[in-house]
């Protein structure tokens, strides 16, 4: 918990230090807070699992496991925002005091124990987010995802909010223990309000991981903000996310799991379909990266909805792979699309723009390679374990093997966009020309990937 | 110990060609391979001809799932691992003649192939193989896809949707069986080691599934009809090299697998389907044969002669006899042998004419009387003419399937014959007849083309004139596998 | 206390009227006054000069800024109302909680002046 705490210090700090004359110590100052706060995040690792801030909050070592690979995709995602105070109107300090206090917002929602907790993360997270998209203020494109995104996202916190007040009408609690006890003590008189009450808070929730049919506003608004803040959203929003509906289900709905897993089922077959069988049809390479978020949502919906004893593993491991295979490739897509639309404003994220890029930068083109192959599934990534995990859960589960029919088949269509990618990379000429990369990123994309084929070889790393 | 080493000098000469110059590559990766050849020469030679496994490692990898980084070399594994250490310096040595851009990429990824190859013969651990299994499609898909021919984006992409397609569902038959399993301890639930997943006797009809999950994945690899429509594309548009590859070694993936995993593990559903897995092999034999016969282009011929040639194969494993099975192992080490140096001819052909049209080609015999006489041994190799190679293995084969069904044995027959008919077509229109104007200046045979061909000769003679000294080895191997299907 | 269905009567009541005074007032004007169009019936203002180009013309961002900035202040300085009333009973903690409270938004203060946004002419 004292993550929660250090981070909201540094952002304050991080806002006044934007007062400096030189922007640049800006970037390393945020990189060392979420350091520092990446180290508090496991001082109580040895600890029996605790109750913090008067039971709001729950720390054991899941949660931490997820702030951990939330606060490591920040650090790399905010690495990756170097050359950010070269625009006159960008005002960075802002952005990393924003980012920080999104990352609260992101811990908040994995340890909640309480729904109050888990509304105010939700919340925290998502306006950060709003602001973010729109940072980039004179594109028009940006600005009108953000106003898409506030909409939808204010709408479905509405929902969500009033699900929590079904739930609390029904138990008259909003703690999660309670609502488990209501749920185990009642078993014969569940009120019909505490049904209606989960579904309402599970669209919400639905509605911010990007799973189908709540996921319209996602190609937009991924296509439409800076790419550096469409990593951070696809990483760290869907990591927290589905740690807050793991937390939700889990932690008070397992009685009534007869009633939830065929909804959660139904939504994750659409959004596996939705996600994997648009994605084919994207020419931006930005867009397709949304629309396999929605199937990575799928997948993950997937574990969930089997809910066995191994499913958190399943989750961490799966979103961490997730997590470093995006955070590479939109690494690249920024390093590729930085030089190009400098010579010319369009189609700068589309698949073209990686052709020929096997010639231009052996390091990048490997690089986008390993995320590929990773979030297709492929060996020797870890993608391949996360998928192998997730799958584990179902077969573990026993009747589900349909689902699983279906999540098979989804994924060698997942190959075919991922493989367009990789073509353009290697086979296909565009410019010539080598292409200089920030030492930066290399350092970023050098790290994603080394720990992608790490976690290939050894999944047995995390534990 | 020697059967990692087995797996880590492919990877750690791959490093080494990575960081060498262009230039450089192809002698530091020769020298790799030799290097790999020696080790499995020396496997060869301390190997016990019983049925355990040996050479053994085992290593913790996800150990409170009870998953092994395991692997060991046991009779059946030995043939191919011989085979991949024999054949990968051949490969390699054969493209000395051949300038290939990134060179130094290049080599890594037939390096890292052979290493992914040697994992997929010795994993003693399902997930560890089906690792291997998969790692093995990715450098061979950069090979075929940067260095092909013209349509090879497609093609390729094609090849490897199909494959990843298949092994997903035996992905899903692998975890489905691991979880039956019973556990190391109270603390390890389950074990995914292929010994354990022999035990777990699941009823007829989940048998039947499981057999049709391994064998989608299995029949897409080797290929069998119908899952075979990658196959050819794939063969003519790829680099040779990758050809070799995927023709002389990764083919054998399947069968192995079908070995490995299929009889031993679904005997119940191999009892309700072998007679039709049988007969889509006998299919694609007749069909592979009858398209060969058609083919002008002469690698798409032979590409056709491999796809009839690997449904025997198939047939053979799938009579579950020790005949079949026998013969199906020597079979694979010949067809191995033999493909690799018909493509490599073919190579040498196209190489100098710039053409694989068989009607272009001709008098060829005159120019390079050396070049005839490999490519007739080859040739007869590949025919089953008695004494060579191809002779015992199809011999074997035919009994086991004959064994097994006569009529489909009757039938599995005419491969003898009709490869009789598109072999002889094929040597007699590309190497007699009128010298044409692109063979009128065919250069005579190179040293380093004949370093490859004359052990490939050798081979064929070996195995055909004394097939015993493989057949000891894996005849305890495949006596406990039959036991184990048959009970 | 449990309710009835029937408790919520007067709710509903309530609802229809409101409902039912908005139709039935729109429904008579409309119905029983006479219509007359005209082209300078029409126009936006009968006299004067004639309208031109779009009502959304830019207004300067400080306006805005200032009138959020009330509204945050002004909301948060709420919380002081039922922390004075409990004060005696929150103690020392109260106290405290309440220090880092006001010290937050006073660092929030500081914040916008440090950034200008009160400075009307720059």
């Amino acid at each position: 918990m004292l993550s929660i705490i250090l981070l909201s210090i540094f952002g304050i700090v991080v806002l006044f230090l934007g007062f400096q004359k030189s922007k640049n110590i800006l970037l390393p100052a945020t990189l060392l807070c979420i350091a520092i706060a990446f180290a508090a995040n496991f001082v109580h690792w040895n600890d029996a699992p605790g109750l913090y801030f008067k039971e709001m909050l729950f720390e054991n070592r899941l949660t931490m496991s997820f702030s951990a690979i939330v606060l490591l995709s920040a650090f790399l995602v905010v690495a990756l925002t170097r050359g950010f105070a070269d625009d006159e109107a960008a005002q960075p300090a802002e952005y990393y005091a924003i980012i920080l206090f999104s990352l609260v917002g992101a811990i908040m929602m994995i340890g909640f124990d309480n729904l109050i907790m888990l509304f105010l993360g939700v919340e925290i997270l998502s306006v950060s987010m709003y602001v973010l998209t729109g940072s980039d203020k004179r594109n028009l494109r940006s600005n009108e995802a953000a106003l898409k995104y506030f909409l939808m996202g204010a709408f479905a916190t509405g929902i969500m909010l009033f699900g929590i007040a079904l739930l609390y009408g029904a138990t008259g609690s909003f703690n999660l223990t309670d609502i488990r006890g209501y749920v185990g003590t009642n078993s014969f008189s569940i009120s019909t309000l505490l049904y209606v009450g989960l579904l309402l808070v599970l669209i919400g929730m639905l509605f911010k991981v990007s799973a189908a049919p709540f996921h319209f506003w996602t190609p937009d608004v991924y296509d439409g903000a800076p790419t550096v803040f469409t990593a951070f959203m696809s990483t760290i929003v869907k990591t927290a996310g589905f740690a807050a509906i793991y937390r939700l289900l889990s932690g008070s709905f397992e009685g009534i799991y007869n009633f939830w897993w065929f909804t959660l089922a139904a939504i994750t077959i659409l959004t596996l379909v939705v996600g994997n069988i648009t994605a084919v049809y994207q020419q931006s390479f930005k867009r397709m990266m949304a629309y396999s978020s929605i199937s990575h949502a799928g997948y993950l919906l997937l574990s969930l909805t089997a809910m066995t004893a191994q499913t958190p593993d399943a989750i961490v491991f799966y979103s961490l792979a997730y997590s470093l295979a995006t955070v590479s490739a939109f690494g690249v897509l920024m390093a590729v699309a930085r030089e190009k639309s400098v010579q010319s404003h369009e189609n700068a994220e589309d698949f073209e723009a990686f052709n020929g890029l096997g010639k231009r930068n052996p390091l990048l083109a490997f690089v986008l390679t390993v995320s590929m192959l990773s979030l297709a599934g492929i060996p020797l990534t870890a993608g391949f374990w996360g998928k192998f995990f997730i799958f584990g859960t179902i077969v573990e589960r026993g009747n589900l093997i349909w689902m699983l029919i279906v999540a098979i088949l989804m994924s060698a269509v997942g190959i075919y966009y991922y493989f367009k990618v990789i073509i353009a990379t290697y086979m296909k000429d565009g410019e010539t020309g080598a292409l200089r990369v920030p030492p930066f990123y290399r350092i970023v994309l050098i790290v994603s990937t080394t720990l992608t084929l790490l976690f290939g070889l050894i999944p047995k790393l995390l534990s | 110990m020697l059967t990692l080493l087995l797996i880590l000098i492919p990877v750690l000469s791959a490093l080494a060609v990575l960081i060498t110059k262009n230039n450089s590559a192809k002698q530091v990766a020769m020298v790799g391979t030799l290097f790999e050849l020696g080790l499995a020469v020396a496997v060869f030679i301390s190997f016990e001809p019983n049925a355990t496994q040996q050479f053994g490692f085992s290593y913790p990898w996800i150990a409170s799932a009870g998953i092994m980084f395991a692997g060991g070399i046991d009779g059946i594994s030995l043939l191919l691992v011989m085979l991949t250490a024999f054949l990968t310096p051949l490969i390699v040595l054969s493209t000395f003649r051949q300038p290939y851009k990134n060179a130094s990429t290049f080599y890594a990824l037939i390096l890292f192939m052979q290493a992914a190859l040697m994992g997929v013969f010795t994993a003693a651990d399902a997930f560890l193989f089906y690792l291997f299994f998969e790692a093995a499609l990715i450098p061979i898909y950069f090979l075929a896809a940067v260095w092909g021919g013209e349509n090879r984006i497609k093609v390729t992409f094609k090849f490897f949707v199909y494959t990843i397609f298949g092994s997903l569902f035996m992905l899903v038959a692998l975890v489905y069986l691991y979880f039956q399993t019973a556990g190391l301890s109270a603390t390890v639930p389950h074990s995914s080691a292929i010994t354990a997943l022999y035990k777990v006797g699941l009823d007829a009809q989940k048998q039947g599934w499981i057999f049709w999950a391994f064998f989608v994945a299995f029949a897409i690899k080797m290929p069998i009809f119908p899952f075979h429509t990658w196959q050819p594309d794939t063969y003519t548009e790829s680099p040779t090299p990758a050809t070799m590859l995927l023709a002389g070694i990764m083919l054998k993936m399947g069968v192995y697998g079908v070995l490995r995993f299929l009889l031993p593990i679904a005997p119940l559903g191999m009892e309700a389907w072998s007679t039709t897995a049988i007969v889509l092999s006998v299919v694609g034999i007749v069909y592979g044969s009858i398209i060969a016969i058609q083919q002008r282009d002469i690698k798409r011929l032979v590409a056709y002669s491999s796809f009839a040639h690997v449904g025997l194969m198939a047939a053979g494993v799938f009579s579950q006899t020790l005949n079949g099975v026998q013969g199906a192992l020597i079979q694979m080490i010949a067809h191995g042998i033999n493909v690799v140096g018909l493509f490599f001819v073919i190579e040498i052909i196209f190489s100098r004419t710039k053409s694989r049209n068989i009607e272009q080609l001709g008098g060829i015999t005159q120019r390079t009387p050396q070049l005839t006489v490999y490519f007739m041994i080859l040739l007869l190799g590949s025919v089953a003419l008695p004494l060579t190679n191809g002779f015992v293995g199809e011999f074997l084969l035919l009994s086991g399937v004959y064994e097994f069904n006569k009529w489909l044995g009757t039938v599995a027959g005419l491969t003898i014959i009709l490869g009789a008919v598109y072999m002889l077509r094929l040597f007699q229109k590309a190497m007699f007849g009128g010298k044409s104007s692109l063979t009128e200046h065919f250069a005579d045979l190179s040293l380093s083309e004949r370093a490859v061909l004359l052990p490939l000769a050798i081979m064929v003679f070996w195995i055909g004139l004394y097939p015993n000294s493989f057949l000891k080895l894996t005849e305890p191997a495949v006596n406990n596998l039959l036991q184990m299907v048959h009970y | 206390m449990n309710y009835l269905p029937s408790d919520y009567l007067p709710i509903i009541v309530q609802l229809v009227l409101a409902l039912g005074f908005i139709v039935i007032t729109m429904l008579v004007t409309h119905n029983i006054g006479p219509k007359r169009n005209s082209k300078l019936k029409d126009e936006p203002f009968e006299c004067g000069i004639e309208a031109k180009g779009d009502a959304r013309t830019p207004i300067s961002i400080k306006y805005f800024l200032v009138a959020i900035l009330f509204v945050l202040f002004d909301v948060e300085v709420i919380f002081m109302y039922p922390w004075a009333v409990n004060f005696k009973k929150l103690g020392l903690f109260g106290f405290g909680e309440m220090i880092l409270f006001m010290g937050l938004l006073l660092a929030g203060f500081y914040y916008i002046i440090k950034k200008g946004v009160l400075e009307w002419e720059k």
